[in-house]
């Protein structure tokens, strides 16, 4: 199985990209240090199975439609301790990157009928299907389109069994930090749901902590 | 004259016990054993560092002068002593400090001037060179441009036949012009003009006219714009031209003539072909082996600095496995190494590509060599290219940097002589410890925590900032015996203390570090009540002294982050943020709420949203005495905010707040 991608991973990049367009607001529940948490269906003919998941942000950088975190996978069958992966994500903003993924063997077919399982997805899908969404103005939509790869096993190695050679259509909501995604491998069964809820971590109420780097 | 002062000429007395004959032969009153015994001299110390340094020690320098100083130029022979005590004088001065020293301590330098205007042209020649060797050291007087005798003077030698002269003159600018006023002086005096004319000149006028071009023009868009306006578009293919010389320091000379015009213009040299030429051609003249290769580097950090679409484009031109190549071969040059150091350093600055090929070329672990070499410019440069490369929370995630090969010598420089390098030090620490890496014991057993906390202690605020400002990234999401251990050797005392820093920029970094103190498990709420609580109470106090975005920022995300915790933590921040005896209207928390700038805004209702949390008990009581100081009417108004954030917090609140309250 392949522990990373071994290409570069080159943007889906708007040709001619439109450099006035505004830039990606934050939001602060999608921000580094952010954790979520929830299930990671898995099921197939054979069975219907579904992982624990944890993920965590661990950095972002808007102005380059970039951000990257761990996920971390709990009950694997076939694995003594939680399976924890790190992911690099590319986050749809017209400017960095499409809603058109242009590689990791996705179609824009492929790419469509993922994107259209969000109902969020919906007040856009006209604009994408004719101009592939250049001339959408995604920064103050209250929903975050993103593709997650994972890159590496953090902790565990290339021969645990799992594979992480497809990548994630995820759907982040901006209003509860709630998210969720599907996989997509053409090598595995289609449409395994990651459904994950932001986590307080036993408060009583959400907190926030920062790095920089220099 | 360009020279500051009009001292006699020094000689102390020809001590009787000197040791070389040769010296007693210069005190003879005789020309001719006089003019050997100079001739004598010049032949032993021309390109020998070590008899010059002796001779210097002997105190041969002031008797030479006295030689020159007292010869008549107009006399054949004492036109020869003059020809010749000016050449020895010159090699004394060339490359060695201590010789240029001595000679501007016998105050031979206005007589040096003065022969300039000699009716021998010999001693013409012999006096510009030597002058020359002297300007070409740092030691040399300044020429003070402003005064309109030195800026006549100046142009009486760029334009002379000689070009001896031109050259001099050239060299006195480069020595000497320094500030944007020196530069924009010299434009406006015409000196442009004067050196433009060299550069149809000698391979040495050539040299001098770019080099001097280049610094009248460094950092001056005025310059620059004049430059253009008047000459630009003539000198200007010249120099592109001159790029392409045969001699590699005329190649070199040239691109950063180019490169300086490029760096003050927002419109000249701003084509991809010109880029693509400097980037390639720096990259062929690190193959010098000499000073020009040196040098080269350098040229080539300030050709790409902050530029991502150069990084880029070096990047494609391998430039990366080159500069790699070169380190592999053994140089012990200190100025080479610190140039290659550097300009890795600005390549890994910005893209990922680059730190990626970094990293697969193992550069790190030559990097990590130079953290112990004996030069402290080298120490620092290496720290700079690594705190650059490990800009990459992906790479430091993976795990590449924490380890002791790097972490040790990093803390080891915490402690070094040089502030500058432990200010580097500093940088590429605070980036390795940053984020959620694993194995930050291994930093912990290295000693680092104690050698951070040792430097936010220090006089020098760079010190404390970056000291601070590692620690922060340290805290971010640590294991608990992480932050502990942080915590303990810190002491809430000395964080009470840095959050009144003199240092707005410290404060700023501490508060980002309590807010990561208190962020994680809800125990750690506590630490902010440690020692009676006087970090909370530095925290409160700070926010109502300080109007800073930044620093309020911080201090309401510690707030926020408290007021996540348990019933004790929220009502502590509602004693705070709403006594009982204020109406708040005008209160530093309302100030937040009603901030132009959404990030402070959006935190001060997440403070809201926290204190409002359905789920705690006393949320009822909380949100009456909000209501009570307008703060629900003044979130109702956020929901209409034009920031997105902003609004979907407010409308959290307000979904807490139960009906018939909001």
């Amino acid at each position: 199985m392949p522990v990373r991608v071994l290409e570069s991973s080159t943007p889906s990049q708007v040709s001619g990209a439109n450099s006035g367009q505004t830039s990606f607001q934050a939001c602060t529940l999608l921000g580094a240090g952010q954790a979520f948490s929830g299930t990671q269906n898995v099921s197939s003919l054979q069975k219907d199975e579904a992982w624990r998941v944890n993920v965590r942000i661990q950095g972002c950088d808007l102005e380059h439609g970039y951000l990257c975190g761990t996920m971390e996978a709990l009950n694997v069958p076939m694995a003594d301790t939680p399976v924890v992966t790190f992911w690099e994500g590319e986050i749809v903003d017209a400017k960095n990157y499409t809603f058109f993924t242009g590689k990791w063997e996705a179609t824009p077919d492929d790419d469509i009928r993922h994107w259209t399982k969000f109902s969020s997805f919906s007040p856009l899908q006209a604009q994408v299907e004719a101009d592939g969404g250049k001339s959408l103005d995604l920064s103050n939509y209250p929903h975050i389109f993103m593709r997650w790869k994972e890159q590496y096993f953090v902790n565990v190695g290339t021969d645990c069994g799992l594979t992480i050679a497809g990548f994630y259509y995820v759907c982040f909501s901006c209003i509860d930090g709630s998210i969720s995604g599907f996989y997509y491998d053409p090598n595995s069964s289609p449409f395994q749901k990651l459904e994950l809820k932001s986590t307080n971590e036993g408060r009583l109420g959400f907190s926030f902590s920062s790095y920089e780097l220099q | 004259m360009p020279t500051t002062s009009a001292s006699s000429i020094t000689t102390p007395p020809l001590s009787s016990t000197t040791s070389d004959p040769i010296l007693d032969r210069l005190a003879s009153s005789d020309c001719e054993i006089k003019l050997k015994s100079i001739r004598e001299v010049k032949n032993k110390i021309i390109g020998n560092r070590t008899k010059k340094l002796s001779y210097i020690k002997l105190g041969t320098v002031p008797v030479v002068a006295s030689v020159l100083a007292e010869a008549d130029a107009n006399s054949d022979s004492g036109a020869n002593l003059i020809v010749q005590s000016a050449a020895v004088l010159g090699s004394f001065a060339c490359g060695v400090d201590a010789g240029v020293r001595a000679v501007l301590d016998t105050g031979v330098l206005p007589r040096l001037f003065n022969l300039l205007s000699a009716a021998d042209e010999k001693v013409v020649d012999a006096t510009a060179r030597s002058l020359r060797m002297i300007y070409q050291s740092k030691l040399a007087p300044k020429c003070d441009f402003f005064l309109e005798k030195n800026r006549e003077f100046l142009l009486s030698l760029l334009k002379n036949e000689n070009e001896n002269l031109t050259v001099l003159g050239a060299s006195i600018v480069i020595h000497s012009c320094e500030t944007s006023e020196e530069q924009n002086i010299l434009c406006y005096a015409g000196v442009l003009e004067k050196i433009i004319g060299l550069l149809d000149g000698s391979l040495s006028q050539r040299d001098a006219c770019l080099e001097s071009l280049a610094t009248i023009l460094k950092n001056n868009p005025e310059a620059v714009s004049k430059f253009m306006a008047h000459h630009g578009g003539r000198a200007l293919n010249s120099i592109i031209e001159l790029t392409k010389d045969r001699y590699s320091r005329t190649r070199l000379l040239a691109c950063l003539c180019l490169i300086c015009v490029k760096n003050s213009s927002s419109c000249h040299l701003q084509d991809l072909g010109i880029k693509t030429k400097l980037v390639y051609i720096l990259l062929e003249l690190l193959d010098d082996p000499g000073q020009v290769g040196d040098e080269a580097s350098l040229a080539f950090s300030s050709l790409i600095a902050e530029k991502e679409d150069l990084h880029k484009l070096a990047f494609e031109a391998n430039a990366i496995d080159k500069f790699y190549c070169h380190l592999q071969k053994s140089s012990s040059n200190p100025r080479r190494l610190e140039g290659i150091f550097l300009a890795l350093g600005d390549l890994c600055s910005k893209l990922e590509c680059c730190r990626s090929r970094f990293l697969t070329l193992q550069v790190l672990s030559l990097v990590v060599d130079a953290l112990v070499h004996d030069n402290a410019d080298v120490r620092k440069a290496a720290c700079i290219c690594l705190r650059n490369s490990s800009r990459s929370i992906k790479n430091l995630s993976a795990g590449h940097f924490m380890n002791e090969s790097i972490v040790i010598p990093l803390v080891q420089l915490l402690s070094d002589l040089s502030i500058s390098v432990q200010v580097a030090a500093l940088g590429a620490l605070s980036n390795i410890v940053a984020g959620i890496t694993p194995r930050k014991s291994v930093f912990i057993q290295c000693g680092g925590i104690k050698g951070l906390v040792q430097s936010t202690k220090s006089m020098d605020s760079s010190l404390r900032l970056n000291a601070v400002w590692a620690l922060r990234n340290m805290v971010f999401h640590a294991e608990k015996t992480c932050t502990e251990a942080v915590f303990m050797e810190l002491t809430a005392s000395s964080i009470a203390n840095l959050i009144h820093d003199p240092e707005s920029s410290v404060q700023e970094q501490t508060l980002a570090l309590v807010r990561n103190f208190v962020d994680g498990l809800i125990d750690f709420v506590e630490y902010a009540f440690a020692e009676d609580g006087i970090i909370f109470d530095a925290v409160v106090r700070r926010l109502r002294e300080s109007s800073k975005a930044e620093i309020r920022i911080q201090g309401i995300y510690v707030l926020c982050n408290i007021a996540s915790g348990n019933e004790f933590h929220k009502e502590a921040v509602m004693h705070q943020l709403f006594p009982e005896a204020e109406d708040g209207s005008d209160s530093f928390f309302n100030q937040c709420l009603q901030s132009n700038d959404s990030r402070l805004s959006t935190a001060a209702v997440w403070v809201i949203v926290n204190l409002t949390n359905p789920t705690s008990p006393g949320a009822f009581g909380r949100v009456v005495k909000l209501r009570n100081f307008g703060i629900v009417s003044r979130i109702k108004k956020m929901v209409n905010d034009p920031c997105m954030d902003v609004k979907l917090r407010a409308r959290m609140a307000l979904d807490q707040i139960p009906i018939g309250e909001s």
